[in-house]
């Protein structure tokens, strides 16, 4: 459970950063978002990688390869035959290359005076194991259920991901539950989606390695080809409407005086934060969610601005402190 | 030898009004660039101004002084600027400094922040004419009345003074950040890169540009990589190399096309399956590319590593060289703390024997090509009095401890040394450790080999 625990560590930290990247003087870094953006993802694939017997539907071309062997074990399936999950070692093969357990990664975090709170690094490490995890587990892949649903054709984890996280929801394939579609704006169904018979998590259970071989012969030209295999840009209906809602659309090549278009990275935000929202607004697992104070509090209080005061954050859901936080 | 910039910004003293623990913001030095004879080096810093420092000639009466560095002008090169239709405030942090090969008495040299590139020409003045008929020493009109005879101005000595007036201002080329600039060895164009674009300009011509790569996406979305640096070929005119945020390289031919989208050679090193970690992609972004004074090789720096590249040969560099392999299982913490994300630039010496770079605990490593021997270096007021030497570094990553040694665990992550120089021709470097400036010399290998 140790690298699920890292992994959503690490996810917490990637959104901080996006989100503080925003106020950072000199406007948002492209370069260093694209990163954080790379890191979230595995991380998030990591995350909610679950084995799911038999559910996953063959991925497109552009597979990313099988993670690492760091354990020697067998590759987790080759890329085009996706009946089954990945034995969970791959996913252990990541928490090899992190310290280990959380408690020597306090203690191996350089010092760099007020840059990191030290609560949120130990604040994790106080998360208890089992239950209170599978509650955080799923209630993260309720967010992602919906949308991952309702994003409807695939993008290739290869191109279609880039900065913009909805890629990597829509690369996901769906497990074949009924799940419920999002509403026009995009934002999850205040309903919360009944566990789908193979645990609510229909995320590809490709390794956590993000594409690695496919992007690397692309030249550079070709990035803006997109994936081998995917529909245009232009038929993703979901993002557009959330673009429009968010940021006045990039008029990109054709204005003179050209926007920086990071619109992508401020949907990022947005994205996130109404989808946390929706769980916001409907908390089933209220009561073991608050387990997750420990973690979500020094998360909340990470640098960065919060949007509402803090007391008004410590009334709400521990988990939801996070999330509006971020 | 070392000198402070705060305060006074003299080289030779260690004068600086506040301890050294929490520097200004303004004062940490943001590049470092030697001209094309070592004689001049100019610092930027992230206040927007740029410092030149001058090697002061040998001179018999003081022979222990000879070669020192002090300084010799400073200049406010850029100002913070706040767009208001974009909502965005402009860093006035210079970028990056680069030096035109010197034509005339004066030197000129090109500077950049995010936005906009400045051409600064620096002029020396050390006469000025006197004895004008109409105007008295202060410049005031004289009555007339009391002028009996003509005479000739003549020139006449006076104090040093080198001024510094900018020439050109090439704004509005960028959408994105500037993140590296390259002069051409036609001495007429430079190019400027930022994340998705390179433009080519002419030295004299501020009012358009030509944009020679573009690898930003029809759909953000789709973007995977970012340029990090580029540079032109010391001496084929019609070659660059770029490098991006996926480690690798590219070198482009402007005859081939006017867009260089299509590389001629594409330098990548397949990664290694076995380090692979949530951070890879973060450890194989180039945050430096430099050729070699030979034109033959390229030096890259990644975040821990530095490697040479043949430009005969795309599949794998030749070299490759740990610079701080003990932080790959503390990635995480790097990530957390941004410390992963710091661009180490890179260096080679005068006759491409020898690479340098800098990394953490205002620590600098030197590796030998030739011997395969490498060295790690503090620049430290602590242990760099003058013409002291230099002591060796090491870092003990477990195992035997040696008395000296510093451990992992104890590394200052404040303390780096992202921007190093090495003299054209001397073994003569430039440290920068955060707002301060060392430069050392080898006194005994004054000489490359």
């Amino acid at each position: 459970m140790e690298f699920k625990l890292e992994a959503h560590r690490i996810v917490s930290i990637s959104l901080g950063k996006i989100y503080n990247s925003r106020v950072q003087r000199g406007g948002i870094k492209l370069h260093k978002n694209l990163l954080v953006s790379l890191v979230l993802r595995s991380a998030r694939q990591v995350y909610l990688s679950d084995p799911c017997p038999g559910l996953y539907l063959a991925g497109p071309a552009g597979i990313p390869a099988p993670p690492p062997q760091q354990l020697g074990e067998p590759a987790a399936g080759p890329p085009a035959g996706w009946g089954e999950p990945p034995p969970p070692a791959a996913g252990a093969s990541w928490a090899d290359t992190e310290p280990q357990p959380e408690g020597s990664a306090v203690s191996e975090a350089p010092r760099v005076g007020d840059a990191v709170p030290e609560a949120t690094v130990t604040g994790v490490g106080v998360v208890p194991q089992g239950g209170a995890a599978d509650a955080a587990k799923a209630a993260w892949s309720r967010v992602e259920g919906p949308r991952q649903a309702a994003a409807g054709e695939a993008e290739g984890p290869a191109g279609g991901w880039g900065v913009f996280p909805l890629g990597s929801r829509a690369s996901r394939r769906p497990c074949g539950c009924p799940l419920g579609g999002e509403d026009s704006s995009g934002t999850p169904a205040a309903t919360p989606r009944a566990a789908c018979c193979c645990a609510p998590r229909p995320a590809e259970d490709e390794p956590p390695a993000p594409p690695a071989v496919c992007p690397r012969k692309r030249g550079a030209a070709g990035v803006g080809g997109g994936p081998t295999s995917f529909p245009a840009p232009g038929s993703t209906p979901l993002k557009k409407p959330r673009r429009n809602l968010e940021q006045p659309p990039s008029g990109g090549e054709d204005d003179d005086t050209e926007e920086m278009d990071t619109g992508n990275v401020a949907n990022l935000i947005s994205i996130f934060g109404s989808s946390f929202s929706g769980l916001l607004r409907k908390s089933p697992g209220g009561g073991r969610e608050e387990e997750e104070g420990e973690k979500s509090g020094p998360e909340a209080a990470e640098p960065g601005q919060i949007c509402c005061d803090k007391p008004v954050l410590r009334d709400m859901n521990p988990w939801s402190t996070a999330i509006v936080a971020f | 030898e070392h000198g402070g910039r705060g305060g006074g910004g003299e080289a030779g003293s260690d004068s600086h009004p506040f301890p050294s623990c929490c520097p200004l913001p303004a004062d940490i030095i943001s590049t470092v660039e030697f001209n094309h004879t070592g004689e001049l080096l100019a610092t930027g810093d992230k206040g927007g101004r740029v410092v030149i420092f001058q090697r002061e000639p040998e001179s018999k009466n003081a022979p222990h002084s000879q070669g020192e560095y002090d300084v010799y002008s400073t200049f406010q090169s850029h100002e913070p600027e706040f767009d208001y239709l974009k909502s965005l405030e402009i860093e006035e942090k210079i970028n990056k400094i680069k030096w035109l090969p010197q034509q005339n008495a004066a030197h000129s040299l090109l500077s950049t922040n995010d936005k906009t590139i400045k051409l600064w020409k620096i002029t020396e003045r050390d006469k000025r004419p006197e004895g004008y008929n109409l105007k008295d020493e202060e410049g005031k009109l004289k009555d007339l009345s009391t002028v009996t005879s003509l005479q000739v101005p003549v020139l006449k000595p006076m104090d040093l003074m080198v001024e510094v007036s900018p020439r050109r201002i090439f704004a509005n080329g960028h959408t994105y950040h500037i993140n590296s600039i390259s002069v051409n060895s036609d001495c007429e164009t430079y190019m400027s890169a930022d994340d998705l674009r390179i433009n080519l300009w002419h030295l004299a011509i501020t009012d358009r540009s030509f944009n020679i790569v573009d690898i930003k996406p029809a759909n953000m979305e789709d973007l995977t990589e970012v340029i990090t640096a580029s540079e032109f070929h010391p001496h084929h005119c019609n070659l660059f190399v770029y490098s991006s945020s996926k480690g690798s390289l590219r070198l482009c031919d402007m005859r081939a096309a006017a867009l260089c989208d299509k590389h001629s050679k594409l330098f990548e090193e397949p990664e290694d399956p076995s380090n692979r970690s949530f951070f890879s992609e973060i450890i194989s972004s180039v945050s430096d590319v430099k050729f070699s004074h030979s034109g033959r090789y390229m030096l890259t720096r990644d975040y821990l590593t530095v490697k040479v590249w043949d430009l005969n040969m795309e599949a794998r560099p030749i070299e490759t060289y740990q610079v701080h392999d003990y932080l790959r299982s503390k990635l995480c913490s790097l990530y957390e703390n941004d410390c992963i994300f710091d661009k180490f630039e890179c260096a080679w010496n005068g006759s491409d024997s020898v690479i340098m770079t800098g990394a953490y605990n205002n620590f600098f490593r030197m590796f030998d090509r030739n011997t395969k021997r490498d060295v790690t270096l503090e620049a430290s007021r602590e242990s760099s009095k003058p013409r002291a030497v230099l002591k060796p570094r090491r870092v003990c990553v477990g195992g035997k401890r040696r008395r000296d040694d510093i451990s992992v665990d104890s590394l200052d992550f404040t303390k780096k040394i992202l921007h190093t120089a090495w003299h054209p021709a001397e073994n003569i470097i430039a440290i920068a450790a955060t707002n301060n400036l060392y430069i050392f010399q080898d006194k005994v290998n004054s000489e490359m080999h």
